[in-house]
């Protein structure tokens, strides 16, 4: 597998078909005696930041915590989880029900409360 | 019998939506200043927009990946971060414009400063944003926008003659003030290729739901649709040569822009021209303003669409909704417009090379486009262009300090 080509910034979507984000950074198991080893993915902006700039990173980090939804980001998907990867990378999770869904929680809820917005 | 109808619709709105602030303010200075002398230009910008226009399509019914979505994956953020934040820039500057231009546009029918219009101008882009789905923004606004016609109608009206015309579209040197001549050349092609029309328009295939087995829809919309547009680009320059280079009216503001039209419609002259521009305006602003919401979106994996339910697609609408509020206060500054036009365009042109070089590879990877990569010779163009955006981009910014 080719992990820049077949996995990293690939679409990743849930078990439905339902996006979830990218694949912001892959997660490898280096050990001397062994070949590396791919453990996870993980899923965030700050984290997609820091592999533009490391000072990016931190200061959307620091922009997660000023809106609140900081808690348990990036998302990090365990490799296992991987259902399929020939297209787009799909998990086994429900987009709603991951932490990469907080700011468009929190943002549906102020849209809903416009006009024509369903 | 459905697909003739995309594409007779695909190619009108492709002719209403062709004539926006950039193309205007381009072709009237071009025409006012070197008369017939830049047609070329216009020819061969049009051509360069059907040709990545088509490759855009192309990428997007045979992979079902806009092209953002489809440089992110095979480049990766490192390359598409800096011309991608440099690209949204842009258009929240050409954004700007757009808005601008339509304010001007009311306010040459009702006399009331351009400023007072910026703010309603920019609730009624949201608002049909937020209420249309993706063909009635598509089709409503370019089907509006076949008004523009009315400069075709103007230069068919003033009669040029043929053997002049013909010689415009043979490149030329200016015979005064090189520098100014070089400066339009490249604004017109930064005026006609902009980025976030190629995404644009790979996103509309996307939401249009065309196939691979489609394909000829694509290239016939993208060819034949631009061919027509550029007829309005062409009418824009020749009106303007006619009317305003005998009368050495330089067009600095849009109000001298819109004196090409009297001597063709006479006391419907201002009207005309003000229902032209703001309804070309209008639906560049609404395409820019939806094209940021797509960039972001796809460039992030967010779920997006236009026919989506705004809600269902939150972080979308938040992002077109965001880009639209920096514009206006971009626009709420009173920068003039045409200016503010400008600078856009030869932005534009700094960020070509960064939006061309990525066909080079896309079109010639199978996994995306399977059988239909580019042959050796649109290779060979695409090369050629790649190196010519690149040297324009060094000189364009020289060029607009000598002759902008």
């Amino acid at each position: 597998m080719d992990l820049a080509r077949d996995l990293l910034d690939k679409l990743v979507v849930d078990r439905h078909g339902r996006e979830i984000g990218r694949a912001d950074a892959v997660l490898l198991d280096i050990r001397a005696s062994a070949p590396p080893r791919v453990t996870a993915i993980e899923i965030g902006p700050a984290i997609l930041a820091s592999r533009v700039a490391p000072i990016l990173g931190r200061w959307m980090r620091g922009l997660e915590y000023a809106l609140g939804i900081a808690e348990g980001r990036p998302l990090r998907i365990p490799f296992d989880d991987i259902m399929d990867m020939r297209d787009r990378v799909k998990v086994d999770r429900a987009a709603g029900e991951t932490v990469a869904a907080a700011l468009e929680h929190r943002l549906r809820k102020w849209i809903a409360v416009l006009p024509g917005s369903s | 019998m459905s697909a003739i109808v995309d594409l007779v619709l695909g190619v009108i709105t492709s002719i209403g939506g062709f004539v926006e602030a950039g193309s205007i303010s381009t072709s009237a200075q071009a025409g006012s200043e070197y008369g017939f002398q830049l047609l070329w230009a216009i020819l061969v910008a049009g051509l360069m927009l059907a040709m990545f226009t088509e490759m855009a399509g192309r990428v997007a019914a045979v992979s079902r990946r806009s092209l953002i979505a489809a440089v992110r994956e095979r480049f990766g953020i490192r390359f598409q971060a800096v011309p991608l934040t440099a690209e949204l820039l842009i258009d929240i500057l050409l954004l700007a414009a757009e808005i601008g231009g339509l304010a001007i546009a009311i306010r040459l029918l009702t006399g009331v400063s351009f400023l007072w219009w910026i703010l309603p101008v920019g609730l009624a882009v949201w608002l049909v944003l937020w209420l249309c789905g993706f063909n009635v923004i598509e089709y409503g606004v370019g089907l509006l926008g076949l008004v523009t016609l009315s400069f075709v109608a103007a230069a068919w009206t003033l009669g040029p003659d043929a053997g002049d015309l013909a010689r415009g579209f043979v490149p030329s040197v200016a015979h005064h003030d090189r520098a100014r001549y070089a400066f339009l050349t490249v604004s017109i092609l930064g005026a006609t290729v902009s980025p976030y029309l190629l995404n644009f328009y790979s996103s509309g295939t996307i939401e249009e739901k065309l196939t691979e087995k489609r394909l000829w829809i694509n290239t016939t919309t993208a060819y034949l649709g631009i061919a027509f547009g550029s007829v309005v680009s062409m009418g824009v320059l020749i009106t303007a040569a006619m009317v305003l280079q005998p009368r050495h009216i330089v067009v600095d503001s849009y109000e001298q822009a819109a004196l090409m039209f009297v001597p063709v419609f006479e006391r419907w002259a201002i009207p005309i021209f003000a229902a032209a521009l703001g309804i070309g305006c209008f639906g560049a602003a609404v395409e820019i303003t939806l094209n940021a919401g797509y960039a972001f979106s796809q460039a992030l994996g967010w779920s997006w669409g236009a026919n989506k339910p705004r809600r269902e697609a939150a972080r979308f609408a938040f992002a077109f909704s965001l880009v639209l509020l920096a514009a206006l206060a971009v626009a709420m500054t009173g920068m003039d417009p045409l200016r503010l036009t400008m600078i856009s365009v030869a932005l534009t042109v700094v960020i070509m090379p960064a939006v061309v070089l990525p066909f080079l590879v896309l079109m010639n990877d199978d996994t995306l486009v399977k059988t239909h990569t580019s042959g050796p010779i649109g290779n060979g163009i695409l090369a050629g262009i790649t190196i010519l955006a690149g040297l324009l981009a060094l000189i364009v910014v020289p060029l607009e300090i000598l002759g902008g």
